[in-house]
C-alpha cells in the first residue's frame, strides 16, 4: 500500500528530529502561523480522498525557506460526531511523524513542521503525497471515518482569515472537555509518580479531582495509561457506586487497598472527613480543620506566614504527608478548588473560612460569589479569636453550624451520662485558643459509620477538671 | 544509540573548557552532535561562542505555571517535546541544549517523568552527546539521562582536585546510572606538577588519560571572555585535545 508514496511510513520514524541543516522547509512554527483541524461534516459534503491546496506547493519552496500552514480533515461517517474531531485531530500529529523525513510537533495553532531535505530529493515535491497518506492511515486506523478530504494552506491571508473561527472551534470544544465529570466516565487514573516518599499513597485522578501535585489531570492518566498501561499512571476502574455525595467507588477502594498495600481500604474522594484522600507530599495546598469554628483552613506552598491554627505549610504538610489518611488534614492540588464535586459531603464551599490572600486571589473567580468575602485571609484574621470575629460580622454560612452545635451541646448537657463537659467540646472552649504550635487538633465526634475516634496529641496540655466516660446502653 | 560521555569536576577545572575543546574537535567530522550543558555555574554557550536564550528549567517553569491554562485535553508530553525543540540551539556543526536553573518549589514529579521520556527519543536522534556536566552529576541521579558512556572528570594539579575524581566515581557507585568507563583528564598541567599528578594518579587507581597544558592562548581568551572555540589548530591545549579524542576513538 505504501508502495505509492515517495517515502515510507512506519511509527518506528516517530522520534526523528529534523535538524535545520537537513531540513528543506519549515512549516508553521514558533516563527510563524499556523493550524490543524479536523471538522465532522455530512456524508454529502465530504468528497472523499480529495485534496485541496491553497498557496504554494513544496516543489514552489525554495530550500531552507519557512511558510505558513494549515491542514483541515473533513470527516464523515455514520459513526463520526463532533466528538470525535478532537481525537481524530491528535491522530494527524501521529501519522504525519510516520512519514520518513517528516517532524510533527504540538497540536493546534501550536502545530510545528519541518520537511526533511533527504525525503524531497527522494520525491517528496508535493503536499499532496502527505495528505494522501494521512488520509489512508486515518482511515485505516479509525474505521468509523468513512469519507475524508484534506485542505492545506500555505498562505498567510487565508490562514489568517480561518484562524478565528478556528480558535472558536478550539474554545467550544475545551467548554464541552471542562463540562465532563466523575459521573461521565467509567475509568479513573491512578498514579505512583510519589510511590518511592509515600509509599501508601493512593493517588486517583478523576475528571472532577486532579492529581494532589496538580499536575496530572484525568486526560493527562488517559493519555500515559494508553501509551503504557503498565507505566506510572494507570486505569482504575470506578466500579459501583457507593455513595455520591462523598465520591464513594468500589472500584477505587479496591484499588486503595492494592496500592496502600492494605494499608487503606475505603477512600471517599470529595470527602474532607471520612476516609478522606491520602495526602502524597507533593500536593500543592492542605487544608486543615478549626474545630474551634468547625470549619476548614487552606495553605499553599508558596504561603511562608502561619495559618490561624498557628501552624505553617511546612508543618501541616509533615505531618500529612507520606501517603497517609489523615482526618482532619487534606491535601490537593490548586485546581480541585474549580472542581463542582469540592469537598462536596462536608458542605463544600460554605465550610471554608480561611486561605492566604495570594491563593484567594489565584481562584477568586472560582469560589462561588456569595461566599467570596466570607472567607478570610491573613489581612483579616491571623488567629482564631480574629477568624470568629471575622466571619460572624461577615454572617459566614459557617454560623448557623455554630448554632446548630450550640443547640446540641444544651441538649447534651440535659443528659450528662452521655456528654463530655460542654466547654470541652466546641469552638468556645478556652484553653484550646493557646494551642501550642505543634498541636494537631483533635477531630470532633464523627456521624455513624466511621468506625469510633481516633484522637491525636502532641506535645499537648490539657486541664480537666473531671472527665466521665460511660459505656453507651 | 548515541554515545554519552559526560565531563565534569569540581568548579574552575577546566571541564567547561575541556568540553568546548572536544566539541571543536567533533565538529569536524561528519557525526551529529548534542552538546548539553548541565550546569547552571558555568556557560558552554559563551564558550563555544553561541547565544542561548531559554534553558530546559525555563519551558519547566512555563509547564508548571501554565499547566492550568492549558486546553484540559492537551497532551503535554507533546507540548513539552515542541517546547524543548524550540529551545535547542542549531548551531551549523552542532545542536546546543542547556538544562539552566535547578527547579522551583512544587512538585516536578510529572513533568521530569515526561522530559525522561523525551530526552530518551531526542538522544537517539545524534551519534554523540557532549554533555557539561556539575560535579553533583543531577541530571543523572535524576535519570534525565539514562546511561553514560564515558565519564570523564577534568581536575586541576591538586591532591585535592585528583581526590575530587575519586569522590566522583564513588558518586557513580551509588547511583543507578550505568556509567561503562570513567577517565580523568589533568588541567592547567605545568613540567614541575606532571610527574606528581600522573604518580597521585595511579597511586588513587585512576585512569589518567591526559594532560592539558597550561596554554598562554585560552588565558588570553578567558580573561576578555571570548569562546575557545575558534582557539587555532596549534594551540597547546587544543593539541592535547585532540590526542585525548583520538585514545577516546572520537
Amino acid at each position: 500500500m505504501a508502495d505509492e508514496f515517495p517515502f515510507e511510513i512506519s511509527p518506528m520514524f516517530e522520534g526523528e528530529r529534523i535538524r535545520k541543516e537537513g531540513m528543506h522547509v519549515e512549516l508553521a512554527g514558533p516563527k510563524s502561523k499556523g493550524f490543524e483541524l479536523v471538522r465532522a461534516a455530512d456524508m454529502n459534503d465530504v468528497e472523499d480522498g480529495r485534496f485541496t491546496l491553497i498557496g504554494p506547493d513544496l516543489s514552489d519552496m525554495e530550500e531552507g525557506s519557512r511558510y505558513p500552514f494549515a491542514m483541515i480533515y473533513k470527516i464523515a461517517g455514520e459513526l463520526v460526531e463532533t466528538d470525535l474531531e478532537s481525537i481524530v485531530e491528535r491522530r494527524n500529529h501521529e501519522f504525519q511523524n510516520y512519514i520518513q523525513g517528516m517532524m510533527h510537533l504540538n497540536q493546534r495553532d501550536d502545530v510545528w513542521i519541518r520537511v526533511g531535505k533527504e525525503a524531497v530529493s527522494k520525491g517528496l515535491n508535493s503536499f499532496e503525497h502527505i495528505a494522501k497518506a494521512v488520509m489512508m492511515l486515518f482511515k485505516n486506523e479509525l474505521p468509523f471515518i468513512e469519507k475524508v478530504e484534506a485542505i492545506y494552506i500555505t498562505d498567510m491571508s487565508e490562514i489568517e482569515k480561518e484562524i478565528d473561527n478556528t480558535r472558536a472551534v478550539y474554545k467550544a470544544r475545551d467548554e464541552r472537555t471542562r463540562g465532563l465529570h466523575d459521573e461521565d466516565v467509567d475509568t479513573f487514573y491512578g498514579c505512583t509518580l510519589c510511590a518511592s516518599f509515600a509509599p501508601t499513597n493512593v493517588c486517583v485522578v478523576t475528571p472532577d479531582r486532579i492529581s494532589l501535585c496538580g499536575a496530572i489531570n484525568w486526560f493527562d492518566g488517559r493519555a500515559a495509561a494508553k501509551v503504557d498501561p503498565e507505566g506510572p499512571q494507570f486505569a482504575i476502574p470506578k466500579g459501583e457506586l457507593i455513595d455520591d455525595a462523598s465520591g464513594e467507588y468500589s472500584g477505587v477502594n479496591e484499588f486503595a487497598k492494592k496500592l496502600s498495600s492494605g494499608e487503606y481500604d475505603r477512600i471517599k474522594l470529595h470527602s474532607f472527613f471520612e476516609f478522606p484522600h491520602t495526602s502524597c507530599g507533593c500536593f500543592e495546598v492542605v487544608g486543615f480543620y478549626i474545630p474551634e469554628v468547625d470549619g476548614i483552613g487552606w495553605v499553599d506552598r508558596d504561603f511562608a506566614g502561619t495559618a490561624p491554627n498557628g501552624l505553617q505549610f511546612s508543618t501541616m504538610a509533615g505531618q500529612t504527608g507520606g501517603g497517609k489518611q489523615v482526618v482532619g488534614f487534606l491535601g490537593i492540588g490548586v485546581n480541585y478548588f474549580r472542581s463542582p464535586k469540592f469537598i462536596q459531603s462536608d458542605g463544600g464551599w460554605n465550610r471554608v473560612v480561611w486561605m492566604p490572600r495570594m491563593l484567594k486571589e489565584k481562584i477568586f473567580q472560582d469560589i462561588p460569589e456569595d461566599i467570596r468575602a466570607k472567607i478570610a485571609t491573613e489581612d483579616d484574621a491571623k488567629d482564631i479569636e480574629s477568624l470568629k470575629s471575622f466571619l460572624t460580622a461577615k454572617n459566614h454560612p459557617i454560623l448557623e453550624r455554630w448554632v446548630e452545635e450550640e443547640a446540641e451541646e444544651e441538649a447534651e448537657e440535659e443528659v450528662p451520662a452521655k456528654a463530655q463537659p460542654a466547654t470541652q467540646r466546641g469552638f468556645a472552649a478556652p484553653q484550646m485558643m493557646q494551642m501550642p504550635a505543634n498541636f494537631m487538633p483533635s477531630m470532633p465526634m464523627m456521624g455513624g459509620g466511621s468506625g469510633g475516634v481516633r484522637i491525636i496529641l502532641k506535645n499537648a496540655k490539657v486541664t480537666v477538671e473531671k472527665i466521665t466516660i460511660l459505656k453507651e446502653d | 544509540m548515541a554515545r554519552i560521555i559526560a565531563v565534569t569536576g569540581k568548579g574552575g577545572t577546566g571541564k567547561t573548557a575541556t568540553s568546548a575543546l572536544l566539541i571543536r574537535h567533533l565538529a569536524k567530522g561528519n557525526k551529529v552532535i548534542l552538546a548539553v550543558d548541565a550546569d547552571p555555574d558555568t556557560n558552554l554557550p559563551e564558550t563555544l561562542g553561541c547565544e542561548v536564550s531559554k534553558t530546559i528549567g525555563d519551558i519547566k517553569e512555563f509547564m508548571h505555571s501554565e499547566r492550568d491554562n492549558l486546553p484540559p485535553d492537551t497532551n503535554k508530553e507533546s507540548v513539552l517535546k515542541s517546547k524543548l525543540y524550540e529551545i535547542i540551539e542549531e548551531m551549523p556543526k552542532y545542536d546546543l541544549l542547556v538544562m539552566g536553573r535547578p527547579e522551583g518549589a512544587g512538585c516536578y514529579c510529572y513533568v521530569n517523568n515526561l522530559l525522561r521520556g523525551i530526552m530518551d527519543k531526542l538522544v537517539d536522534n545524534y551519534d554523540i552527546l557532549i554533555i557539561d556536566a556539575e560535579a553533583g552529576l543531577e541530571h543523572f541521579s535524576r535519570r534525565i539521562f539514562r546511561k553514560v558512556d564515558d565519564l570523564i572528570v577534568v581536575t586541576d594539579g591538586s591532591r585535592r582536585g585528583l581526590g575530587t575524581a575519586e569522590r566522583i566515581r564513588e558518586l557513580v557507585d551509588e547511583m543507578k546510572t550505568d556509567v561503562s568507563n570513567i577517565y580523568v583528564i589533568a588541567n592547567k598541567v605545568t613540567e614541575t606538577n606532571r610527574e606528581m599528578i600522573a604518580n597521585t594518579a595511579k597511586e588513587l587507581g585512576l585512569q589518567l588519560i591526559g594532560m592539558i597544558p597550561v596554554d598562554e592562548m585560552v588565558i588570553q581568551r578567558d580573561l576578555a571572555g571570548e569562546p575557545l572555540f575558534n582557539l587555532p589548530d596549534d594551540s597547546a591545549a587544543v593539541m592535547e585535545v585532540e590526542r585525548i579524542a583520538v585514545k577516546l576513538g572520537l
